[in-house]
């Protein structure tokens, strides 16, 4: 029960970033929360007060920046999905020292010198050579 | 000795190994005080001096060893704790930004990249660029060496040993083991995903993501090489003689059991 509560509140938050990116595309830079509510609301249930707490959780984590006017806030994406991807992997890649990423993380592999990309080829070939070129091996 | 491809042939045993002797070694650095006053004072010493100082005779025991438990401990604290909230970080930004695709997250970033986020609340993020640039044999390929590591909690062991690194004197520590050990559990994973997939597919895989590495996201030369060459070269060799590995793990028992018959021996002569 609780993992399925969770995946619906990532799914939420990917939603709202969705909303919020398309108004973007749309001309509207600043969204409100009942503006995307409205838009949400039309395919599921959900309450105004849920997508504003989804709001300023996503404001808390640096992915939507807000302002007040007035006595509501106005929201904006902090940068497009590219963007903000680019930076969350650039963070995790150069922010962290090596030590602590490569512990955090269990990367496929490690950081690669030219030489040893060279390398890898031939030694590739000797595998390929002794276990055959199928694609099952 | 360790690094003997041989041995490497045999990854978890050798893992087993490792542990064994790290975990020996706290143990006797832990009973190496208590033990060397009752071998100073003898038995009748020992026994005489319990009697005669009581309370204070454990001074040097608390003296020399709790500093080492408590470096222990600290260090565990800082780093376990350090790791979790890493990932919680990294996990909610990848729960947001990236597109699931069964049990895995997809980050919409071109460079091909493949990597997992351990603990209860696991997940396994590959990007676009991965998607894009291999064929379905080595995307599964990656997918069971990352399945690999999140089932077999492979971080578990390499905290084990990077909170005994910070923790040992750095006249004591040995970086080579912390390589060689990042490398055996690369391999073991390496050695599960082959299983499904073939030793040409996952040796392609490798080679496709480590030739694909976009500029700006590769780091500086850190010097250390991700033992790439090591990996592909035992992908091609079959996995150790049943009877190497057996050997390892007797030598493994072995050293746990060395330092528990000292401390039996030591403690038995103050009996006596």
């Amino acid at each position: 029960m609780r993992g399925r509560a969770i995946n619906r509140l990532g799914e939420l938050e990917r939603a709202v970033m969705d909303e919020v990116w398309a108004a973007a595309d749309r001309g509207a830079t600043t969204v409100s929360v009942r503006e995307v509510h409205e838009q949400l609301a039309e395919s599921r249930h959900l309450a105004y007060t849920t997508v504003m707490t989804v709001m300023a959780r996503l404001s808390d984590k640096g992915l939507l920046t807000r302002e007040k006017a007035g006595r509501a806030f106005r929201y904006a994406a902090a940068g497009t999905r590219e963007e903000l991807t680019a930076d969350t992997m650039r963070e995790q890649l150069v922010g962290m020292d090596t030590e602590d990423r490569r512990a955090a993380m269990l990367h496929f592999l490690g950081d690669a010198s030219a030489e040893e990309i060279a390398d890898l080829k031939a030694a590739l070939a000797e595998v390929e050579a002794r276990h055959g070129t199928s694609a099952q091996g | 000795m360790a690094r003997q491809q041989g041995f490497r042939r045999a990854p978890r045993a050798a893992l087993v190994v490792w542990q064994s002797v790290a975990l020996s070694a706290v143990v006797s650095a832990c009973a190496a005080a208590p033990l060397a006053a009752v071998a100073a004072l003898g038995p009748t010493g020992a026994r005489a001096g319990l009697a005669a100082r009581g309370a204070w005779s454990a001074v040097p025991v608390l003296l020399l060893t709790a500093p080492i438990l408590a470096r222990l401990l600290w260090s565990g604290h800082v780093v376990g704790t350090g790791l979790r909230r890493r990932r919680r970080e990294h996990r909610t930004m990848v729960d947001v930004l990236g597109r699931p695709a069964g049990s895995v997250r997809v980050l919409a970033h071109p460079t091909p990249t493949a990597y997992c986020l351990p603990g209860l609340r696991r997940r396994v993020v590959l990007s676009e660029g991965a998607v894009q640039t291999l064929p379905p044999d080595q995307l599964a390929a990656v997918l069971a060496h990352e399945d690999a590591h999140l089932r077999a909690r492979h971080d578990l062991v390499l905290e084990f040993f990077t909170v005994l690194h910070r923790s040992a004197p750095a006249w004591l520590r040995s970086p080579s083991a912390l390589r060689e050990v990042r490398l055996l559990v690369e391999v073991l994973a390496d050695r599960v995903a082959r299983r499904r997939t073939g030793p040409v597919a996952v040796a392609r895989a490798l080679v496709a993501l480590a030739g694909a590495r976009h500029p700006d996201t590769a780091l500086g030369a850190s010097g250390e090489a991700g033992g790439l060459r090591e990996r592909l070269a035992l992908l091609a060799e079959d996995d150790a003689p049943a009877w190497l590995s057996a050997a390892m793990y007797a030598f493994a028992a072995g050293t746990l059991a060395a330092p528990a018959a000292v401390i039996a021996l030591g403690l038995g002569s103050m009996g006596a």
